[in-house]
């Protein structure tokens, strides 16, 4: 039983049937590279930051798009007893500035001895590497110097990896996860997919390779496995969304995940015609995690892509999060997905009591081999099944703590449990209490799979005219009936505010939020000045902001698809145009 | 091939791949006026790529801010 990553790593063969990568361009075609030739060019890697005086427990910074050089770098890391930290390439079209900042932060916090970057990005990188200073600057893999790679010895309890939860945030938290805890995190993955004479799993996934669900849920365990992993870049999903159900298709695969937009997109984006001839019935687990799962998206993609053989019982809500390594509680793979009704009232009040007209939750189901969930109130007292409260977990997998911060880890980490900072509940099921999520106790605003701290969003609309300063609140949340989590930022208009200023600031907040964040604000609320609510030390208050605006609603928020989305975009567009060209005629209102 | 079919181009990348249905000017900046996103940003980069047979790489797309900036790019990269 192997207790490292690098132990996977060793027992690789070179067989065809030994498994490996398989890479997948926006043009179909494809590239194999089987785990021993990762090994291999991990290995020459390893000898080139052995050279270089790279030490053991070092952390090494990584910036790759999905492809081979990615693997050989961070295996390349791991077998010279290093610690491989992935960061996220620049977004195309993007604000470059933004990233060097955030990327020169990343640098810092993990303290990266180098960063590995391909030729490409490392032109970019200099600001951001002139401003962290890595001992031994950016280099390609190409610019290492060549030298025999000697395999470190590694113990369980070293680093294995830096990871930063989920995606692109103002404040990224680097999560420190052990050889320990990846490989039992391994294993429990792996222990609901075993081959058997007739089925050999295999996975295809689009995501990117610095997200935990890309990283440890699709690659360390098909390395475990010494299976078939068939990747695709998300900048090539994202553009041709029909790649990914095409490849599961082609190659057969039984396993792929993505967080819920991704089956939004595939709804939505996806012309029959590239369907043409596509198989999907072998697609046993469609994971659905990493962000809420909306219910009318897994019925929408059931609706559309059961004629080309998708099983809707393949459909599988999960749970987890960085900071467990990955998987905390999945639904049962080979069931349907399970949602119930609960009335909003009694939700409000913490309470959930099933009503047939009630808010419709989906069940991320029950927690995975090795890991035990608790709900506590706001005391730390733990609760009974049906109330709400935030979910604390214990399991293998759990991190180390947040890299170098002992006071964020001390939040979050107590005698062994973790405050996941969720909010949900139990109910009994047909095997067992089964987890249900109603949102989140921490302010994190999660879109897309990512996280983002909502005071970027705020200090946004800081200064704009009209907007009371320090008086912003940024939210998101899953409507129900819509197909992804919504946006909305609360605005109080200062008290001199014009009626021309006030006329456009929805506009103008929408603007200045996109240009700080790239993030699209869906609704945005004008308020009297005072009347966000804050605590008695004047901190706004934003969770009960939320609940106050989604209660004050008479009749439940509009459904939102992202076509309404972007149509409602486009015509505020089209008012803020005739605004900025001078021509009479009414503002743009809500 | 002129601005101005490449204007059109671009136009019609965004119509059909990001669901814009408002003006499209030379003077609209990509994030703030067109309402992209990281992944509509995404897409466009890719989609235009396709529709005009080029490749853009991040030394290329680094000072692109508005619909002029990318129409230009095309147009240097067809020229080749």
């Amino acid at each position: 039983m192997a207790e490292t990553l690098n132990a996977y790593l060793g027992r690789a063969g070179g067989r065809p049937e030994d498994g490996g990568l398989r890479f997948v361009d926006r043009a179909e075609r494809e590239r194999w590279m089987g785990w021993a030739e990762v090994r291999e060019r991990a290995l020459a890697v390893c000898g080139g930051l052995q050279e270089l005086g790279v030490r053991h427990g070092d952390r090494i910074a990584l910036v790759f798009p999905t492809g081979p050089e990615f693997f050989a770098a961070f295996f390349g890391a791991l077998l010279a007893g290093a610690v491989p930290a992935p960061l996220y390439p620049p977004v195309r079209l993007g604000r470059l500035d933004e990233y060097l900042r955030r990327t020169a932060r990343m640098l810092e916090v993990t303290k990266a001895a180098v960063v590995l970057a391909d030729v490409r990005v490392k032109r970019i990188l200099g600001e951001s590497v002139a401003m962290a200073r890595p001992r031994f600057g950016c280099r390609t893999l190409d610019d290492l110097p060549r030298a025999d790679g000697v395999p470190a010895a590694v113990s369980p309890s070293d680093l294995a990896l830096v990871q930063f939860s989920s995606g692109t945030t103002v404040d990224p938290k680097p999560v420190a996860l052990s050889h320990r805890a990846v490989v039992a995190q391994t294993e429990i993955l792996n222990s609901f997919f075993v081959d058997t004479p007739e089925l050999r799993h295999s996975c295809v996934s689009w995501l990117p390779l610095y997200h935990d669900m890309g990283l440890i849920g699709c690659v360390f365990p098909a390395l475990a496995r010494q299976a078939e992993l068939t990747l695709i870049g998300p900048e090539h999903f994202v553009a041709r969304p029909a790649l990914w159900l095409r490849a599961i298709s082609r190659h057969r695969a039984t396993i792929s995940p993505a967080p819920n937009f991704a089956y939004g997109l595939c709804v939505h984006r996806i012309a029959d015609a590239e369907m043409e001839g596509a198989d999907l019935s072998s697609w046993q687990v469609a994971l659905n995690g990493a962000e809420a799962v909306a219910p009318s998206v897994l019925r929408a993609f059931v609706d559309r892509f059961a004629r080309w053989g998708f099983r809707p019982a393949a459909l599988s809500p999960v749970y987890g999060l960085s900071e467990a390594a990955l998987a905390v509680t999945f639904s049962g793979l080979a069931e349907p997905f399970r949602s119930r009704r609960f009335d909003r009232e009694g939700l409000s009040r913490n309470a959930a009591c099933e009503a047939a007209d009630g808010r419709e939750i989906v069940s991320v189901g029950r927690p995975v081999p090795g890991f035990r969930l608790r709900i506590l109130d706001e005391a730390g007292r733990e609760l009974p099944a049906g109330r709400v409260g935030r979910v604390w977990i214990a399991g293998p997998s759990l991190m180390e703590g947040y890299l170098d911060d002992p006071a964020a880890t001390a939040r979050s980490l107590r005698d062994g449990w973790l405050d996941t900072g969720d909010l949900g509940f139990l109910q009994p099921g047909p095997e067992g209490a089964e987890l249900f999520l109603t949102g989140r106790a921490k302010d994190v605003v999660i879109l897309n799979g990512r996280n983002y701290a909502p005071d970027e969003i705020e200090r946004a609309v800081d200064g704009l005219p009209g907007v009371r300063t320090g008086c912003a609140i940024a939210a998101s949340w899953l409507p129900e009936n819509a197909e992804g989590e919504v946006l909305a930022l609360f605005v109080e208009a200062a008290r001199d505010a014009s009626e021309d200023d006030l006329a456009v600031l929805p506009e103008r907040c929408r603007e200045a939020v996109i240009g700080a964040t790239g993030l699209a604000v869906d609704r945005v609320e004008i308020l009297a000045p005072g009347t966000l609510p804050r605590t008695s030390s004047g901190k706004l208050r934003r969770q009960e902001a939320l609940r106050l605006y989604l209660s004050r609603a008479l009749t439940p928020p509009a459904p939102v698809t992202p076509l309404r989305m972007v149509k409602a975009m486009a015509r505020s567009g089209l008012a803020y145009g005739r605004l900025r060209w001078g021509r009479a005629g009414a503002g743009p209102r809500e | 091939m002129s601005d101005e079919v490449i204007l059109a181009g671009i136009a019609d990348v965004a119509r059909h791949h990001l669901d814009w249905q408002g003006p499209f000017t030379l003077d609209m900046r990509l994030v703030e006026d067109l309402r992209l996103d990281s992944i509509r940003l995404l897409t466009l980069a890719a989609q235009v790529e396709n529709r005009f047979r080029i490749l853009l790489d991040e030394a290329d797309e680094a000072g692109i801010e508005t619909v002029g900036d990318l129409v230009a790019i095309v147009r240097r990269k067809l020229a080749g």
